[in-house]
């Protein structure tokens, strides 16, 4: 709740939602007269006597103002509490109880969620003679209570197999104890969004009813004050202001209520978020390595949070040569997929590349606009994404994809086509799954689809995050033949990238070594395998079995890398590293330095710090 | 199809409810309705209508409730909805049969309006955000979305039609000519555009938001970052890829929507003196005048229910997961 209130629009809401409550609590001081005393001249205009002027009958249109907030407010909290409470019954009640009793009550909600609700409220109310405010109160909420009850069910459908409901109810709990213990505080703002979203369906609707006359006329409230100008023909006779008021109130009250109810939707909902700012372009950095077909200089990137901005990728520099296979390993959550979408200018808000280049076959793609940078994309580096069980859009067909690509790229549909069959024939998929949907093709199909898809354009250049994550050992071992296919036949480079490291030595040309955002050590795949200089990758090699052989016991490396947040003022892996120099490793960051022919590390067991500590990466050797 | 089946099903239960809701609402409420309307109506009333009232209601009647429920359903199958009051001698069907079209037409035009332009500025709202132009929509559609119809029905009345008499005070067409040709078009448009112009700029908002919220939680999608890594013009990964998914739950959003839509109208109808259903509910609410109102409520509820059955199928057009089965 308190995270709810830091959002811009709920703390706007809360301001003015808080002037008319006051407004409605002070009503006695504040307004000047009686909202019912009718001895003033009729139809005054605006003066300092009476603010708004008058009605036809001579009363303060100011007063009755503010004496019709508290009416108003009155209605909507009322309306809020009623609908929130039946909501909550038949939503969580029906949600958490489940079987028979859940599908009744799901159905009432089904039909009290399609049944109009006004019309109904105004039949309902001209069957009513009481001149009193709560009948109508109650109707409204009778028939407003359902979205509420439909969006409460589905949450608590999600909640009650969550593992602390599930630990409760194995201790023997009663449900309504659990209920009210486990459930119900994690639906407080759920809850809270309900109750406002009432409110003001309760505020219109009533002053709907009221405007028509229904209900109790002679109470004050905006609604009433709206059928009193109307039924005594107040824009005819030029009172206009006596219209305008209460309606202008009524729907500022709602747009308060709809403000803190976007800060709420805020909340449950992190996607909602403010938006950040846009960054300028990265500064660039350094000049494209000689002969290398991408070449990285630099890169700097990370996301922005409402904590500070984040850095996920320190300064990295790498280069791929044509037809090389570069693997980038390194344990989860070291950035190498925020290096992957920052090198092809593809990282989204909160994500942002802070500095570097990126240069593709010479051209920085970081210091374009994305739509100069466009047509290199996928014409000369594709992309396969980490999670390609969701990177096929579900209401197109496969074919479409291919289309819309080739399209793109001015490559003629019928050879896309041509192509696009060949390729999944390559991939051993059916041609006839180009007409099918995403939804209708396997984990792993989908996964070979993408990569079919990344060969579309023949492009120099293929990024391939964690191609056969998640997928079982036969599909993994298949595609892991096909990658190699491209590589052989079709001279692509490829950057793979994985924390699966034993993958990478039997395939990789150069094998790359990430740890905390930053490259710890690079060279040829056997030299890296055979003499790991960098005590990460040898521990990293020492907690992967090969891909072949026994099973050894794992040998994890204990603690964790620094936070995102922080600056480094020494080695990363200083905190858990088992040969580290006091005073020297946690002082200097250490620079990629080269250590033979092509093996670069930066560590200071290596060689001795500069004597300015600043992470500049320095060229590989070659 | 089992997605349309059960949508069918969905529908047939929600209709039977809703005309059961019909008949038990006079029975249920206290009071005595036709006592009500013979007070209001003296001696305008005759006997045997007033007969045919009781029956109606239900009161002074022998019958069980059983069998004056099977005469409900009897009498709704065969359109006897009884006689009005108000409109004394027509029957209750023909006044609606005559009110109907101007209801549907204003409904019907101002939600495909407001659906497309509140999607539309929503889609591109969510796209751009961040920038203050995109940002400001949401207020200003918060405001909009908690604007009462008819208030700013009389506001728009006040200013086109009283001060600058662009348009008519009140009425759906001149009441002279023939219901024909290029003249009668012109003379609906004149005196429709103030009603439809409330309910689209009232009920935009809402659509607005929806698509808005959709779209952020889309926009961050895999296929989405997918389309843009394949290089794809911007215009075709924000429609194509991101609104042509984001815009899917604004049909399950519908069938609350319609019902705000309709009451709304209701009132705007009210405002402008526009002869749909909403103006007679108007004239039976205010003369009492109990079988009109509900046969109005029966009209209603029905209509709901088409259209939500026609954004099912729409649904199903637009969703390939509803159409081939899952
Ligand atoms: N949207 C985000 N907002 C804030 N932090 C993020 C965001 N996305 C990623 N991060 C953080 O950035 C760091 C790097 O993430 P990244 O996805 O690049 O890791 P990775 O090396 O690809 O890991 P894995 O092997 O699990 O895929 C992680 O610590 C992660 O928590
Ligand atoms: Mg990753």
């Amino acid at each position: 709740m308190k995270a709810a209130l830091r959002s811009r629009w709920a703390q706007a809401g809360l301001v003015i939602l808080a002037i008319f409550v006051l407004v409605a609590a002070l009503a006695p001081v504040i307004a000047p007269y009686s909202p019912t005393n009718s001895s003033f001249s009729p139809l005054a205009s605006p003066s300092l006597r009476h603010l708004l002027g008058t009605t036809q009958l001579g009363q303060d249109i100011f007063s009755q103002l503010v004496w019709g907030t508290r009416g108003t407010l009155e209605i909507g909290f009322l309306t809020g509490l009623f609908a929130t409470a039946l909501g909550v019954l038949v939503g969580i009640g029906g949600g958490y109880l489940g079987g028979p009793t859940d599908s009744v009550l799901n159905a009432l909600t089904n039909v009290f969620l399609v049944i109009p609700g006004l019309p109904l409220i105004i039949i309902t109310a001209a069957y009513i003679t009481t001149k009193s405010q709560l009948p109508i109160i109650l109707i409204i909420s009778f028939t407003g209570w359902a979205w509420g009850a439909r969006v409460l069910r589905s949450q608590t459908l999600s909640l009650r197999q969550r593992e602390f409901i599930l630990a409760a109810r194995l201790v023997g709990e009663s449900p309504l104890r659990i209920v009210v213990s486990e459930v119900l505080p994690n639906m407080l703002s759920l809850i809270a969004a309900n109750f406002i979203g009432a409110a003001i369906y309760g505020i219109l609707s009533a002053a709907g009813l009221q405007f028509i006359g229904l209900g109790n006329v002679n109470a004050v409230t905006w609604g009433t004050m709206l059928f009193w100008a109307q039924s005594q023909g107040a824009l005819l006779s030029g009172a206009w202001l006596w219209i305008l008021a209460p309606g202008a109130a009524i729907a500022l009250v709602g747009t308060a209520l709809g403000m803190l109810n976007f800060g709420i939707d805020e909340l449950t909902n992190p996607r909602l978020r403010a938006g950040v700012k846009k960054l300028p372009k990265p500064v660039p950095a350094g000049t494209p390595e000689v002969g290398a077909l991408l070449s990285l200089q630099e890169i700097e990137a990370g996301y922005q949070t409402a904590a500070g901005p984040l850095t996920a990728v320190r300064g990295v520099s790498l280069a791929v040569k044509p037809g090389e296979f570069l693997g980038i390993a390194g344990e989860s959550g070291c950035g190498k997929s925020t290096l992957a979408f920052a090198a092809l200018g593809l990282l989204r808000p909160p994500g942002a590349v802070y500095r570097g280049s990126s240069y593709l076959a010479g051209v920085d793609l970081l210091a374009l606009t994305p739509a100069q940078r466009r047509p290199y994309l996928w014409r000369d580096a594709s992309f396969v994404f980490q999670a390609s069980m969701n990177a096929l859009n579900p209401v197109i067909r496969v074919r479409d994809h291919v289309l819309d690509t080739a399209r793109a790229h001015g490559l003629p549909p019928a050879e896309a086509i041509e192509r696009a069959t060949a390729l999944l024939q390559q991939f051993e998929i059916p041609a006839h799954f180009l007409d099918a949907y995403s939804f209708q093709l396997s984990g792993g199909m989908k996964q070979r689809v993408v990569l079919a898809l990344s060969l579309l354009l023949r492009p120099k250049l293929i990024l391939m995050d964690e191609p056969t994550t998640a997928l079982d050992v036969v599909v993994q071992r298949l595609i892991m033949q096909q990658i190699e296919w491209i590589l052989g036949e079709l001279g692509v480079s490829i950057v793979f990238i994985t924390h699966d490291f034993s993958l990478l030595v039997e395939i990789s040309d150069r094998i790359a070594i990430m740890y905390a955002g930053t490259v710890v050590e690079q060279g040829p795949a056997a030299e890296i395998y055979a003499h790991p200089l960098h005590p990460y990758t040898q521990g990293l090699i020492r907690s992967f079995p090969p891909m072949s052989g026994e099973r050894q016991v794992l040998h994890g490396i204990p603690g964790h890398p620094p936070g995102l947040g922080e600056k480094l003022s020494g080695c990363p892996f200083f905190a858990r590293c088992s040969a580290r120099l006091e005073g020297v490793c946690d002082q200097a960051v250490p620079a990629l330095l080269a250590q033979g022919d092509q093996h670069t590390v930066a560590c200071h067991l290596y060689g001795q710090p500069p004597p300015v500590a600043a992470p500049t990466a320095v060229g590989e050797a070659r | 199809m089992r997605y349309l089946l059960q949508r069918v099903a969905i529908l047939l239960i929600t209709g039977w409810a809703a005309l059961t809701i019909n008949f038990l609402i006079p029975r249920l409420m206290p009071g005595n309705p036709v006592e009500t309307m013979i007070a209001k109506f003296q001696g305008r009333i005759s006997t045997t209508a007033i007969h045919a009232l009781e029956l109606q209601f239900g009161l002074h009647s022998h019958q069980g409730w059983w069998l004056q429920y099977l005469d409900y359903w009897r009498n709704i199958l065969t359109g006897h909805l009884g006689v009005s009051v108000t409109y004394y001698p027509q029957s209750v069907g023909s006044v609606l049969a005559q009110s109907v079209p101007w209801t549907v037409g204003l409904v019907g035009l101002s939600t495909v309006i407001a659906f497309l332009a509140g999607t539309l500025i929503g889609i591109r709202s969510a796209w751009r955000r961040g920038r203050l132009g995109a940002d400001l929509s949401v207020p200003v559609a918060l405001f909009l979305n908690s604007t009462p119809y008819f208030w700013f029905a009389l506001i728009l009345l006040y200013a086109f039609a009283f001060l600058l008499s662009w348009f008519p005070l009140s009425g759906g067409a001149a009441s002279s000519g023939s219901p024909q040709g290029l003249a009668y078009l012109g003379s609906l448009a004149y005196h429709g555009t103030l009603p439809l112009l409330t309910l689209v700029i009232t009920s935009l908002g809402g659509w607005l938001l929806t698509m808005r919220n959709n779209m952020l939680s889309t926009v961050s999608e895999d296929y989405v970052a997918f389309a843009q890594a394949r290089g794809l013009p911007e215009g075709q990964v924000m429609y194509r890829y991101a609104a042509r998914n984001a815009i899917l739950p604004s049909f399950t959003a519908f069938a609350m929507a319609i019902g705000f839509v309709i009451s709304g109208t209701l009132l705007t109808e009210i405002v402008f003196s526009y002869p749909g259903v909403g103006f007679i509910l108007y004239q039976a609410v205010t003369s009492l005048d109990y079988p009109l109102m509900q046969a109005i409520f029966l009209f209603i509820s029905l209509a709901v229910l088409a259209a939500n059955f026609i954004a099912d199928l729409v649904y199903i057009l637009v969703d390939p997961r509803a159409r081939e089965g899952r």
